[in-house]
């Protein structure tokens, strides 16, 4: 009889704890560290202006570029087709569905590559697989695909090549080259993305 | 840290290895509390023994407090465990059906595998039934599916429906338990049998 009265304490007491703890919601980090470091020296994350620019080119229906300034900056200018989730909301769960997904491949970008690179890292650490950073950010956006610069004639013909593209890429952007205004800004709605379901197993019977 | 396979802690190959010993040690304790005993089974829904009803409310509210209490120390992340999917139709319905079987051959599916292992020739016929019955599931199912997939809830925790913190609903849990304990003993009083 004893017995029974401590294991009717011991699990009163356990679940008169528990219903007062506050639930953890704190999800553990999915990389260690050495993973981590692993994947930033490989840098397998960046993705050039020159592919981006194609992409957006071909209107490759498959990429989605995440805008990770402020609004503010957004409303001025953006790529075409961005969403815009500032780096103080990546956690919100608004966005859950889209930066975690394996549909479509995000592309993060920011002025440099410092924000782009900070929500790159927090949606790894998340376990989230198909981000992507923008290589040197919008700047390096500009410098290479709105503004190219003319290489020596006698460069390689590789350069002259590169230059052509992104020559013909800046129009299409309009870009400097054109000589047109460079903020095309185009409103873009929020393309629907549908959530996959996680295959997860399913475990049966019971006694 | 947990759950160790889906965190990829330990290979995918120890899932049978567990569920091997898992599975031994669940049919080693259930035959030690007597549970091969199809009288002592049915003695639930009589009210001569209800140790039935405790051991199973036990392992519940022991697991949960464990996974709460895991999760409390970030030991496991409850995200990634797996709900089973409710379909309301097939719950209640299939519940009738295992609890009718259950109170016509003494036995629940678990128990009559552990029964006909230590030689009982009544497991060995209900587990035929079994196979009959999941046999005639398998071909009856285009003409059932229907009703397999009513009321689909999606995988819904009673602490969901309720509206509370899974903590309080362990609790609450916890007492309707102890409640039931104490209910079944004074049955045990009622309807007592010398010899089963």
């Amino acid at each position: 009889m004893i017995s029974r009265i401590k294991l009717t304490v011991i699990f009163l007491g356990l679940g008169l704890i528990i219903a007062f703890v506050p639930e953890n919601t704190t999800k553990p980090y999915r990389l260690t560290a050495s993973e981590m470091l692993d994947e930033v020296q490989y840098g397998s994350e960046l993705i050039h202006p020159d592919e981006l620019a194609e992409w957006l080119i071909d209107k490759d229906p498959s990429i989605q570029l995440i805008d990770i300034r402020s609004s503010d900056e957004f409303e001025k200018f953006h790529l075409i087709g961005a969403i815009n989730i500032p780096i103080n909301q990546i956690l919100d769960d608004e966005w859950a569905d889209y930066l975690d997904q394996d549909i479509k491949m995000n592309i993060l970008y920011s002025n440099g590559t410092t924000l782009a690179h900070e929500a790159w890292m927090i949606s790894r650490q998340l376990g989230y697989e198909n981000n992507t950073v923008l290589m040197g950010g919008l700047n390096y956006w500009t410098e290479t695909i709105l503004n190219p610069n003319k290489p020596e004639s006698t460069s390689p013909d590789d350069e002259i090549a590169k230059y052509e593209f992104r020559k013909g890429a800046s129009q299409y952007f309009g870009g400097s080259a054109n000589a047109q205004s460079s903020s095309k800004v185009s409103k873009s709605k929020k393309p629907i993305i549908k959530r996959r379901k996680k295959k997860k197993k399913v475990p049966d019977g019971s006694c | 840290m947990g759950p160790l396979i889906p965190q990829e802690v330990i290979g995918e190959g120890w899932n049978f290895f567990i569920a091997f010993a898992v599975g031994i040690g669940f049919g080693f304790v259930l035959e030690q509390a007597g549970f091969s005993s199809s009288r002592k089974l049915a003695g639930v829904f009589y009210g001569y023994d209800v140790v039935v009803l405790k051991v199973f409310f036990t392992a519940a509210v022991t697991g949960m407090l464990g996974l709460l209490y895991f999760s409390l120390f970030g030991w496991i992340d409850l995200s990634m465990i797996w709900v089973n999917p409710t379909y309301l139709w097939s719950a209640i319905i299939g519940g009738i059906i295992m609890g009718a079987g259950f109170i016509i051959g003494g036995f629940c599916p678990g128990t009559s595998v552990c029964a006909a292992a230590i030689g009982k020739i009544d497991a060995m016929v209900f587990v035929g039934g079994i196979a009959i019955g999941i046999f005639s599931f398998g071909e009856l199912y285009p003409m059932i599916k229907s009703l397999y997939m009513a009321e689909y809830l999606g995988q819904v925790k009673l602490s969901k429906i309720f509206g509370i913190s899974q903590g309080a609903l362990t609790f609450f849990v916890i007492i309707a338990a102890l409640i039931m304990f104490w209910i079944a003993e004074i049955a045990e009083k009622k309807f007592p049998r010398e010899e089963y």
